[in-house]
């Protein structure tokens, strides 16, 4: 029976395991060994290109501020949409694979550009959101987000749409919008903290 | 005209609710990040309908139902960025009406505002001949693209808003400070 759950949902199973590995690293007692060391990779990326020009150029962090928000607008734009459809609320009238599909090539555009000038921005104010419990939930929320739209979302919508339980397709609809405003929420609150 | 706008800034600043409002940590916050936030709404489906245009996204789905079917969240989005916008004005009137990209922020949203009714114009005109089409024609494509920048600059703006380069207790370029509409012995900032 074991053996034939994990080759029916392998993908599910990885997905969940890193969840639950994520978890446990950040409420398990291997957050106090591994957190302090993690400072020290921090503290070097402040050093970096990236970080110096954070620290010091104010108008360019600025810059890459409003690029992160743009990319989040274009991520966000193609959640909803293919989202919206999924949960039967928007585009109704089009077939749920051809939104999926043709708004996916943006989504990776998006996301490439919020990856990127996150980096950035991570790299300028390294140290202080070290600290931030609010930075930790993010990444953790982006990891979940990423897993789920890769490992299970795409994977699933790919195969014949018709075949699946209507609730499962609204309910993957549903968790996708939830994880994505759960990185976005965060990643605004990491502006008001510390 | 100045003068007015900062009387009347000094005005919105007196009232208890705009103290409220700015003294509030978690309210002004709320309103903050709902403002950005609902930029994935508005922007989302905008930027949407803009790639669908220069065939970028979804080019396969007749452009005239995409924007038809867009429209209704893309506009509830905009209602919403409208409200905590204001919001976030009169938390702090005199800062923000002195400030020089609210300045250059509130002539983009009025571009905005005039290529969207032209765009939507022209689309209205022509979009029965070229609906299935992956790209629009040469016109709506520039309109498309323009509605790209001018929402660009617009959020560039919105986010140097929070820095103080140029305000107007800082600034010491006289050129700046005219057309950030800084008034000559102030004394609210």
């Amino acid at each position: 029976m074991f053996v034939s759950i994990f080759t029916s949902y392998p993908r599910t199973l990885i997905v969940v395991t890193a969840l639950v590995a994520m978890l446990f690293l950040a409420y398990g007692g291997v957050t106090d060994a591994v957190y302090p060391s993690l400072l020290v990779v921090f503290e070097w990326l402040e050093t970096t290109w990236f970080g110096v020009i954070g620290k010091t150029w104010g108008p360019a962090f600025a810059f890459v501020e409003a690029v992160h928000l743009l990319g989040l607008a274009l991520l966000g734009g193609c959640v909803l949409a293919g989202d919206g459809r999924l949960l039967g609320l928007v585009l109704t009238d089009v077939p749920i694979r051809t939104v999926t599909e043709r708004t996916h090539r943006v989504f990776v555009c998006g996301l490439a550009i919020c990856l990127a000038t996150g980096i950035f921005m991570a790299c300028g104010v390294a140290t202080k959101i070290y600290y931030l419990s609010v930075y930790w939930f993010k990444m953790l929320a982006l990891s979940a987000g990423i897993l789920f739209h890769f490992q299970i979302r795409r994977p699933l919508l790919n195969h014949d749409i018709q075949a699946l339980n209507p609730v499962v397709v609204k309910m993957v609809g549903l968790a996708s919008m939830l994880v994505w405003f759960m990185v976005a929420a965060t990643g605004r609150w990491i502006g008001f903290s510390g | 005209m100045n003068e007015l706008i900062y009387e009347l800034a000094v005005w919105l600043d007196d009232t208890q609710w705009s103290t409220m409002l700015h003294e509030s940590y978690y309210m002004y916050n709320w309103v903050e990040s709902t403002h950005v936030l609902t930029l994935m709404v508005s922007l989302g489906m905008l930027f949407l309908i803009d790639l669908r245009m220069l065939g970028l996204a979804l080019s396969d789905v007749p452009a005239s139902r995409l924007a038809e079917r867009l429209n209704a969240p893309m506009l509830i989005g905009f209602a919403m960025m409208f409200i905590t916008g204001i919001l976030l004005f009169y938390a702090v009137p005199v800062r923000t009406s002195q400030s020089l990209w609210f300045r250059i922020k509130m002539v983009l949203l009025v571009a905005c505002a005039v290529n969207a009714f032209l765009f939507h114009k022209r689309m209205n005109e022509s979009v029965e001949t070229w609906d299935a089409e992956p790209k629009a024609p040469g016109r709506i494509r520039l309109g498309a693209m323009l509605s790209l920048a001018f929402w660009s600059i617009v959020v560039v703006c919105g986010r140097f808003i929070a820095y103080d380069w140029f305000d107007c207790d800082t600034s010491p370029n006289t050129l700046i400070d005219i057309v950030s509409g800084c008034v000559d012995g102030q004394t609210r900032f």
